[in-house]
Parts: C-alpha cells; sequence; structure tokens
C-alpha cells in the first residue's frame, strides 16, 4: 500500500495540453468549428453522464463502507463486556423479598429471580447478589443454615461477593438454628439490625449493598417454639450507580477481557473478580517433557454446579503438562453459569439438553459426551474422561504420560485410572507405585477409543433404562475380566457433596481422608511390570519376600503390624471363592477404608500400606497366590455383626454412588 | 458575436467539465486505493499498480499470520496451476529469486489459503493485529458437522471460513478440520442475514460453494515471487482433487426422524452386524483405494447411509458401485489377498459384471459395475439357477464424497433419485422381506445368458 502510488495521475495534465492544442488548431476552420461544438456538447453530455455515475458510484460505495463499519461494530459488540452508557443514566430498582415458613421469593423490578415454594428443600437463608449497575442477578445461593456448617459456606461466599454489589436475604422455614456468631456478625456488618438478634423460625428479609446503605429490613419473630413466624413482605427501592463504577480497571489484555465478562455476570468466585489484585486466569504450568497426552482430548464432564468447575479447572489447567486446546466441558443441561466458567479460561464447552432423568441422564451425557470427544478429535486414541468435582493432581498427565502405552499394547487392560478406591491417608504411601485391580474406579480415567467405539457405544444402555453408566461399565458383560491400572496415591481428589448421588455424611466417611498426590514430577518405577504375565511374576516375587504376620493377632488392631517402615507384610483371610468377601469387607470396616463393595482387588489379592510398610492381603483358597500360605498359618476369619443396624440405606447410597 | 460567445461559452464549459472530471477521477482513483475495487472493477487502474496491490496484500497477508504463528498454505487454483507449470524449477530453487511478479501478481479477485484448526490456537489478538494493519475481516462460523449427528449437544460454531480485504485485493481463508475417517473437510460459506452481501465478490471464491473433502496434504516450503509460502507438495494433484472435492452431510436430522418411527435395533446381532459390516466396508475400501479404483456406496448401504446415517442391521451385506470402465482384472486376487475371498462372479466386463466376496461371518461384500448410456446408468443381476438377467436402471449420476461408519467415501451427490430409482417413492419405510429380482423399482428383464456362456457369466465358489 505505501509504496504504491497510482501512477496514472500524471496522464490528464498531458491529455489536456494536447487536446487544447489540437483545439486551437481546428479553430478556423469552419467546417470544422460546426464539428467542435458538437464535439463540446457531446463530450458535456458525457461529462454529466459519467459525473452522475460517479456520483451514484460513489455514494454506493461510502453506503457500503457505512455499512462495514456497522457490521465491525456488529461484531464488536459481541466482545465488548458492557456498553458505556453515561453516569447520568440512574435508573432505581423495585425490589420484593417475601420470607415465609413455606414459600420465599423475590422479585426485581416485577421479575421474579427467586421463588422457591417446593416442600421439603430449600430451608434456611436464601442470597442473591445483584450487579449493582445492570440490576442482574450474579449469584443465588442457598444455606441451609438449620444444618451445621452450612453457615461458615455463608460467610465464605459473602466474603468472596465484591464490595458494591447489591445483597438480598431471605429465609425459608428455618435459618437460626445453625448460624453462629460469626456468620451473624457477618450480617451485621453488613448493615442487618436484626440478625445477631435471630432465632428459632423467625422470619427474615433484608436488602442491602456490601460495604454500603442498607435498603430495606423486615423480621417477624417466632411467638412460639413450635409456630413460624409470621411471613414478611419487604418491599424496597435500591438505587443503580454507573457501570463504570461497578467494573475493575484491569489492564486491557485478552485475558483481562475474559475476566471481565465473567465479573460482571457472575458473583462467588473471589478473588478472581478482584480489583486490586486479581487471581491468575492463566496458569502456565511446566510443560512436560516428552509428553505422551499431550495430544489426548480430555473431557470434562459438567452439570450445574460451576463453583466446582471453577474449581476443577483451576486444578485441571494447573496441572503439569495440560494442553488447553484438547480440553473440552460438556455440561448438561443449558446451564449459564458454568458455560461463563469455561469461557473465564478461554476453553471450548458444549452444552448437552438433558435427556431421560436420574442416573439415565447422567449415562446419556456420558454417552454424547464421549461420542463428542472422539468426533472431535478423530485422531485420538484415548479420551481423558473427568469429571467436574476433582482436583487433578499436578502430576495427573506425567502419571499418564508414563503408563497410556500401556493401555496401548496390553490387551486385558480395561482402563487406566488416577483413582485407588483404598488410598486413603493411613493406607497408601508410595507415589511412584501403580497396581493392577479387577475393578473400575473411575473419578478421572483414561478410555481407549476402540473400547468405546467398538463396543461400548453400540450398546450403551438407553435412556429408559435408568443405569448408572460405570455400573454398566463394570459389568462382566462390558468389562470382560480386563482390568484397570491404577496409582497408589490418587492423581484426583474427590471433593464434590452436593452431587446427584452424594450426601455429606457419605463424603466425610469414604472421600475426605483420601490421600492425593501433590508431588510434581513423580518418576513411576517398574511400569512394565503392570503388563499381564510381569505383574505376576512381580507378585509371587512380592509374596516371595513378604514377612508373614502373626495370625494369631486381631487384624484390626494397630499392633498386628509391627512398627517398621518399608518392610512387606503380608496376611491370609478366609475367601472361600471367588465372590466370598465376608472377611474382607469386616477387615475394610475396621481398617476405615472402602468397605461399601469389594474394590481394588486382584486375583483375590489387596493391596495397601499399613504403618509405611507395604501390606498384602490374600483371599484363601480362592486366590492363586494361596499357594504362598506356609500351611501352619490358619487364614483369619471375621464374622460379619449380626445385627445390621440400619446400614441398609448407606449400602443403597452407596450402589448408586461409585465414581 | 453570437458565434464566439455560443464557442467561448462551449469551450469555457467543456474546460470547467473536463476539469471537475478529472478531479473526479482523481478522487475515485485515491477512494479506488483505499476501498475495495471491486464495486468500481471496470475502472479499474493500470494493470501494474493492480498487480501489485495483489502482491502487497498477500505478503501483508503472510506477514499477518506469521507473527501469530499461524500455519496457512495456498490452495489457490488459479496459482497453483501457474506454480505447476514450473513446479520441478521452484523445488529445487527454493530461495531462488524470481526475476518478475510471476504468480501473486496473477489477475484475480482473491487468494485463497487454507489453514487447518487443530494447528492454531484460536484468534487471539489477530483480527486486532489485522485492522491494524488496514485489513477488513469477515468470519463466517456455522455449526460443527463433527456434533451435528448428535441431536442433543449445542454451544459449539466454529470458524469455517475467513475473508481479509485490503485495498482491491482480497484472502480467502478456509479453515480445514480434521473427521472421522482420516480427512479433512471444509465447510460451505453461506452469509447469515445481518451480514455484507457485497463484502467481497462472493461467487466468485473458489471455495465456498459447498463443503468439501480432501485428502491431509504433504505440504512444501517454497519460494515464490520472493514470498516464502507452504504450497501442497504436488499441486496437480490437489487440483484434481479439489474438482471433485464436493462432500454431503449425512442428514442426521431425517435420520433422527426415522429411528423416531422406527426405533433403532439394538439387539446383540445387530451390534454384531454393524460391526462387521463396519470392518468389512473398511477393509474393501483399503483395498480398492489402493488400487485406486472409485467406488462408491450402493443399493442397501448407500440406502442406510442416506436414510439412518448407519448400516441396516437386517440388510446382511455391503454393496459397492464401481463404473465399469474403472474395472480391472487385478480387483479379485488384490480382494482375496485381503482374505475376502471370491464368492461368486456374475457376467463380464461387457455385460452385466457383478463380483461378490466372502467376509467374516456371513458377511457379504457385493461390488455392482455399472454401465453408463447416454440418459442413464445402469447395472446388472443374474439369476445363478437360471441364468436369466436383470437390468437396474439409475438416472445418470455424479459422485460427491460423505463420512460414513468413520470412512470417507463416495455416495451418488443425486442420492435421492438414485434411491428412489432402486427402492421407490416409499424407501423410507423399511421393508424385511427383499427379492433383489422383483423388489427394487427400477428392474428391468434382460434376457437369458446363452447356456455355452455359462461357464463364465456365472461363476459360484
Amino acid at each position: 500500500m505505501d509504496e504504491w502510488k497510482p501512477n496514472p495521475t500524471i496522464k490528464p495534465h498531458k491529455k489536456r495540453s494536447w487536446y487544447l492544442a489540437w483545439k486551437y488548431k481546428l479553430m478556423n476552420q469552419r467546417a470544422l468549428r460546426k464539428l467542435c461544438q458538437t464535439g463540446a456538447v457531446l463530450f458535456l453530455l458525457v461529462t454529466v453522464i459519467v459525473n452522475i455515475k460517479l456520483i451514484l458510484d460513489t455514494r454506493r460505495a461510502a453506503y457500503e463502507e457505512e455499512e462495514e463499519s456497522a457490521q465491525d461494530y456488529d461484531d464488536e459488540m459481541l466482545n465488548v463486556e458492557v456498553p458505556r452508557h453515561p453516569v447520568s443514566n440512574k435508573k432505581v430498582l423495585d425490589v420484593e423479598v417475601y420470607s415465609s415458613r413455606s414459600k420465599v421469593y423475590v422479585a426485581v423490578d416485577g421479575t421474579t429471580v427467586l421463588e422457591d415454594e417446593a416442600r421439603e428443600q430449600g430451608r434456611g437463608i436464601h442470597v442473591i447478589v445483584l450487579n449493582q449497575a445492570t440490576g442482574h442477578v450474579m449469584a443465588k445461593r442457598v444455606f441451609d443454615t438449620y444444618s451445621p456448617h452450612e453457615d461458615e459456606a455463608m460467610v465464605l461466599f459473602l466474603n468472596m461477593i465484591a464490595r458494591g454489589r447489591i445483597l438480598i436475604f431471605t429465609i425459608k422455614d428455618e435459618g437460626s438454628f445453625h448460624l453462629k456468631d460469626t456468620a451473624k456478625n457477618v450480617l451485621k456488618s453488613l448493615g442487618s439490625q436484626v440478625a445477631p438478634f435471630l432465632s428459632w423460625r423467625d422470619m427474615w428479609t433484608f436488602v442491602g449493598k456490601k460495604g454500603g446503605e442498607v435498603y430495606g429490613e423486615k423480621h417477624a419473630k417466632s411467638p412460639a417454639l413450635s409456630t413460624w413466624g409470621d411471613p414478611v413482605l419487604l418491599k424496597t427501592e435500591v438505587h443503580l450507580t454507573s457501570v463504570e463504577d461497578a467494573e475493575c480497571h484491569w489492564p486491557d489484555t485478552e485475558l483481562n477481557r475474559r475476566r471481565k465478562r465473567f465479573c460482571s455476570k457472575v458473583e462467588g468466585y473471589g478473588s478472581v473478580c478482584s480489583c486490586k489484585d486479581p487471581t491468575p486466569i492463566e496458569f502456565n504450568p511446566d510443560p512436560l517433557k516428552d509428553n505422551k497426552v499431550f495430544d489426548v482430548p480430555v473431557a470434562v464432564i459438567a452439570g450445574n454446579r460451576p463453583n466446582y468447575l471453577y474449581r476443577m479447572l483451576r486444578s485441571l489447567l494447573s496441572a503439569q503438562g495440560v494442553n488447553p486446546q484438547m480440553i473440552t466441558v460438556f455440561i448438561d443441561g443449558y446451564y449459564e453459569e458454568p458455560m461463563d466458567v469455561v469461557e473465564l479460561f478461554g476453553l471450548s464447552g458444549i452444552q448437552h439438553t438433558p435427556i431421560s432423568i436420574k442416573n439415565a441422564r447422567v449415562s446419556q451425557h456420558y454417552k454424547a459426551s464421549l461420542t463428542a470427544t472422539f468426533n472431535l478429535f478423530p485422531d485420538a486414541k484415548f479420551a481423558v474422561v473427568l469429571e467436574e468435582d476433582l482436583d487433578i493432581s499436578v502430576d495427573f498427565f506425567s502419571f499418564l504420560s508414563q503408563s497410556i502405552h500401556l493401555l496401548e499394547e496390553d490387551e486385558s487392560l480395561y482402563c487406566i485410572s488416577a483413582w485407588n478406591d483404598q488410598g486413603y491417608e493411613h493406607t497408601a504411601e508410595d507415589p511412584s507405585l501403580l497396581y493392577r485391580v479387577e475393578t473400575m474406579p473411575g473419578l478421572g480415567w483414561v478410555l481407549r477409543k476402540t473400547l468405546y467405539k467398538d463396543e461400548l457405544e453400540p450398546k450403551w444402555p438407553t435412556p429408559e433404562k435408568l443405569w448408572d453408566w460405570d455400573m454398566w461399565m463394570r459389568m462382566p458383560e462390558q468389562q470382560k475380566g480386563r482390568e484397570c491400572i491404577i496409582p497408589d496415591i490418587s492423581r484426583s481428589y474427590h471433593f464434590g457433596i452436593v452431587g446427584l448421588n452424594m450426601n455429606g455424611y457419605f463424603h466425610e466417611a469414604y472421600f475426605k481422608k483420601h490421600k492425593f498426590n501433590t508431588v510434581p514430577n513423580v518418576q513411576l518405577k517398574n511400569v512394565e511390570s503392570l503388563r499381564k504375565d510381569a505383574y505376576e511374576t512381580e507378585i509371587h516375587r512380592l509374596l516371595g519376600e513378604a514377612e508373614v504376620l502373626d495370625h494369631s493377632k486381631n487384624p484390626c488392631e494397630d499392633s498386628f503390624v509391627p512398627d517398621t517402615e518399608g518392610r512387606v507384610y503380608v496376611m491370609f483371610i478366609k475367601m472361600e471363592q471367588e465372590a466370598d468377601f465376608t472377611t474382607w469387607t469386616q477387615l475394610a470396616k475396621c481398617l476405615h477404608i472402602w468397605d461399601l463393595d469389594v474394590r481394588g482387588n486382584h486375583k483375590g489379592l489387596w493391596r495397601l500400606f499399613r504403618k509405611k510398610n507395604h501390606f498384602l492381603v490374600v483371599g484363601v483358597p480362592a486366590s492363586p497366590y494361596s499357594s504362598k500360605k506356609p500351611s501352619s498359618v490358619t487364614p483369619i476369619y471375621m464374622e460379619p455383626p449380626a445385627k445390621e443396624e440400619g446400614a441398609v440405606a448407606v449400602p443403597a447410597v452407596a450402589a448408586a454412588e461409585q465414581t | 458575436m453570437q458565434k464566439i460567445n455560443k464557442n467561448v461559452v462551449l469551450a469555457l464549459l467543456s474546460l470547467t467539465s473536463l476539469v471537475f472530471l478529472l478531479f473526479q477521477l482523481y478522487y475515485y482513483k485515491f477512494y479506488l486505493s483505499q476501498k475495495n475495487g471491486a464495486v468500481f472493477s471496470k475502472v479499474r487502474g493500470s494493470k501494474s499498480g493492480q498487480d501489485s496491490t495483489r502482491w502487497h496484500v498477500v505478503r501483508k497477508f503472510l506477514g499477518l499470520i506469521s507473527s501469530h504463528n499461524i500455519p496457512v498454505y495456498l490452495i489457490d487454483p488459479l496459482i497453483l496451476g501457474l506454480v505447476d507449470k514450473d513446479i520441478e524449477q521452484i523445488r529445487t530453487s527454493p530461495d531462488g529469486p524470481s526475476p518478475e511478479c510471476k504468480y501473486f501478481c496473477a489477475p484475480r479477485d482473491f487468494t485463497t489459503f487454507a489453514l487447518l484448526d487443530k494447528t492454531w490456537k484460536h484468534e487471539v489478538g489477530l483480527f486486532r493485529t489485522a485492522e491494524k494493519m488496514g485489513f477488513q475481516w469477515l468470519k463466517i462460523i456455522n455449526k460443527d458437522p463433527r456434533l451435528d449427528g448428535m441431536d442433543d449437544l449445542s454451544g459449539i460454531e466454529i470458524p469455517l471460513h475467513y475473508i481479509f480485504k485490503l485495498a482491491s485485493h482480497a484472502i480467502h481463508l478456509v479453515v480445514f478440520y480434521e473427521r472421522s475417517g482420516n480427512y479433512l473437510w471444509h465447510g460451505p460459506l453461506r452469509l447469515k442475514q445481518h451480514m455484507d452481501r457485497k463484502f467481497v465478490p462472493f461467487r466468485k471464491l473458489h471455495f465456498g460453494r459447498y463443503p468439501g473433502a480432501y485428502e491431509k496434504p504433504e505440504l512444501l516450503l517454497v519460494s515464490i515471487d520472493d514470498l516464502k509460502v507452504q504450497i501442497p507438495k504436488n499441486p496437480s494433484r490437489f487440483l484434481e482433487e479439489m474438482s471433485h472435492s464436493r462432500f454431503l452431510e449425512c442428514r442426521y436430522r431425517e435420520a433422527r426422524a426415522f429411528f423416531q418411527m422406527y426405533p433403532d435395533d439394538a439387539s446383540l446381532d445387530a451390534v454384531e452386524f454393524r460391526k462387521k459390516a463396519k470392518s468389512l466396508l473398511h477393509l474393501a475400501a483399503l483395498t480398492l483405494n489402493n488400487l485406486g479404483v472409485k467406488f462408491w456406496l450402493s443399493s442397501g448401504t448407500c440406502l442406510g447411509w442416506y436414510r439412518q446415517c448407519n448400516v441396516i442391521p437386517h440388510s446382511k451385506d455391503v454393496d459397492l458401485g464401481v463404473f465399469i470402465r474403472d474395472y480391472r482384472a487385478d480387483i479379485i486376487p488384490a480382494f482375496q489377498k485381503a482374505g475376502l475371498p471370491l464368492k461368486h462372479k456374475f457376467g463380464k466386463v461387457e455385460d452385466s459384471l457383478e463380483l461378490s466376496f466372502q467376509g467374516e461371518d456371513d458377511v457379504k461384500l457385493d461390488i455392482f459395475f455399472f454401465y453408463e448410456e447416454d440418459d442413464h446408468i445402469w447395472n446388472g443381476g443374474t439369476q445363478a439357477k437360471s441364468g436369466k438377467k436383470f437390468k437396474y436402471l439409475f438416472p445418470k449420476f455424479t459422485l460427491c464424497w460423505t463420512e460414513f461408519v468413520e470412512l470417507k467415501v463416495h455416495v451418488p451427490c443425486e442420492t435421492l433419485q438414485y434411491v428412489e430409482a432402486n427402492y421407490g417413492a416409499d424407501w423410507k419405510v423399511p421393508v424385511k422381506t427383499w427379492d433383489w429380482k422383483s423388489s427394487p423399482s427400477n428392474v428391468q428383464y434382460n434376457g437369458v445368458w446363452p447356456v455355452d456362456e455359462w461357464d463364465d457369466v456365472i461363476q459360484i465358489y
């Protein structure tokens, strides 16, 4: 462009002088004068026509230019977070908040943004956060402060809200039983006068700005223990501020643009939206040398738990060797907030219309996600499957990179999983150790494409079969005796508690004390010994060197295992046939490990750690390793407790919850 | 006096209008250099100016994309055609200075480049830089066909085309996606309602009228006209491929509607048959492709693709069509080598040839050879016990690519006519009992093979 100048600009001058000369020359010739005149008239006519055409053309071009710029503008519009309205555009919001025993609702400018009159749910304090400039709902939470610890979650949440946001509170049913002083003080600091005195079955509504004015508060005291306070309805007005005031002024970068878009829409993510010192949303972990899983697609299966997803993606993107381009988040349903989280991190997300109900819905979501993953990455031989309620270990990809070739070469393998069902704080020790197990743990695992395409996808349970996908995958028809590779110390951590299949107690008992690897770059040992035949050699070697424990002692006692470190011990338990897990279940119970069904076994052998010693349990006589039992040793038999103290309910949950 | 006056007035007027006209021309020229010349193409400036504009625009574009580490390669048919003529010379002297602007100055409205989707991180900052450099750009997005087969996914629209415009020249950047079946796909260019229909003369674009399917090309870095650019290693093969690259997407929506009316057979037998048919088709495709024999999905297999985007589980065989002009004697040994013995051979090359190979567990591979006539195409059938001949008539068709069971294969572009000819207007209704001699709606009785030829034209193994 810059080098090129239109050169024909010279031409017209030449043309003109030549024309004039010619004109003068012919001037005196009478016969030609007439011709000249006609010529001149013709010329004028041509000029007029050309001029008109030019004007039209120019106008058209100018019009197009306008259109183009208008269209550029349209495109820009998508990227601009909030249109910058003049400050004078102050607006007032009418807010209505209702609190009662069986129903709560919140309406902003006549639009109901919260309505909950469902029975037996939604108890506690409902909190809504509005954007102080636009009035949009940025977060909606309910904290069942009738139950313990929920008030702590609420304090955490309220602390994360940016200053200036508008907060709306309302109680449904009961919200004070486990509302501790810390929480009451936080509410007080927001300007509530009633909060410190909230008591049993009081009704309460409050609207205020974080770190600013109070727009209204209403309270109805419960007259007696057995009754509720009268319903209260608070009507108030909230003045909106200008967009400028509601936003942070981060440097204009691509990342900050994503951040801005996110922070103007949702609340409750803490320092990511902090004006002063926002937490990074790009992590740039060290790349892995010789990363064999760089091109393996990662499917993150998500529902509507955006805060979980946020936590999960942070840990995933911080793992060494992660390749963000290979990550796809599959959201089960048209939820906006999880999608906002996905976009915040610059990842791609796909929403999936929910099909069927309950567990079958999850199943269908899994199928769609896996099919889509292999469609999107047709070259991939594997896919990593993750869920939104997992923390990912820093060496997750390093672990997979070192072991994935086994899945490719060893036909007797079903999966590689990052999760050891029996890997608790007190039973897992060695980050470089891997096992082969007959069960399929899930919770961060690798699926072979051929397995999915040739075996699983064609006969995946249809929506009307209300099956769990993972239970189905564990059925012998599917698993066909193939095993999974797992680490001793899990590379994922299951932090979820409010899932479809989970309850708080359950998580506390079975997941909280799970060990999670935090050491980077762990070099796995003996990866080759995990192949089918090599593993048998390895086990025989291990059993050969193992010391037999004193079988006269109680295996539940701590003293059962000597106070040593780094030794290998073996014990033998009674196991009449392959499916006889009576003693194992009792042992697992007293060792405080997973006992709801049998996990982590390999041909009647379990491997774990006790007191930093490798601890092997062999089921006799069902296990082929029974031959290692000295004849003097009698396998330990533990009887199940005679009375099943209402434990029926828990296994029912367990049956549903396998992931 | 009057005459003089008239003359003077006329002369003056002429002069003024001339000056005015020149001014306008100048302004116009100035405008041209800033704006796209498409509108004004009739009044283009001098040739050399325009030529160098093209070169400059291409150079700027290459600078833009290399500053963002985006690997593109040249697929412009016009330039590749010119390059192909000198390909040996270009290959041997990769850095040799070219004496003149021979390729990138060739008259044209666009220069087309290709971009592999998976080789770039999405457009962070690209368009800002482009705008700073003076480019105007247009992005055409559409649904991701890789997820189209799945009715309930959403949220993904992918960029299919980009157009960068500077002065009177435009760069058309076609985004290629890898798809199941080991091939590259580019989407059609369809303007959405709000889009500027005159941004560039879209009709003149070489890519985008239809979606297209291509092999993954081997690339070669060359220096032409002082610009370093990647081109397909074998431009003539690429151009040949381009001429019949049209791709048809399976009719996923209709297939879903079909399955709603006739739920899919999910029995173990059906799953097994589909698996076998798929691997048989993969093997057949590999064998025929190695021989360079062009084939397409025919009969029941074609119907399965068209109606339900899958193998029909009760069809019990795999049917392919091949033009008789593509017949090669080594087809039979090649299949035998691939582990598919010949089951029967009917007819002869001159008439009604049909080959049948035995796949795994009773799944049969039928290859029908098609004979082209002036106004129709036909293939033949033979009844073994009676020696009766049958003829199946089809309207003329051309071949398009499609994706079927993770394979890039040909189907007749005019699939509906093809299927209707074969299965009649009721092709949408599944039929389990099918007699190849009477059921097809396009079957004609075609006489009987002379008895003395039977040994040749009816071979059963």
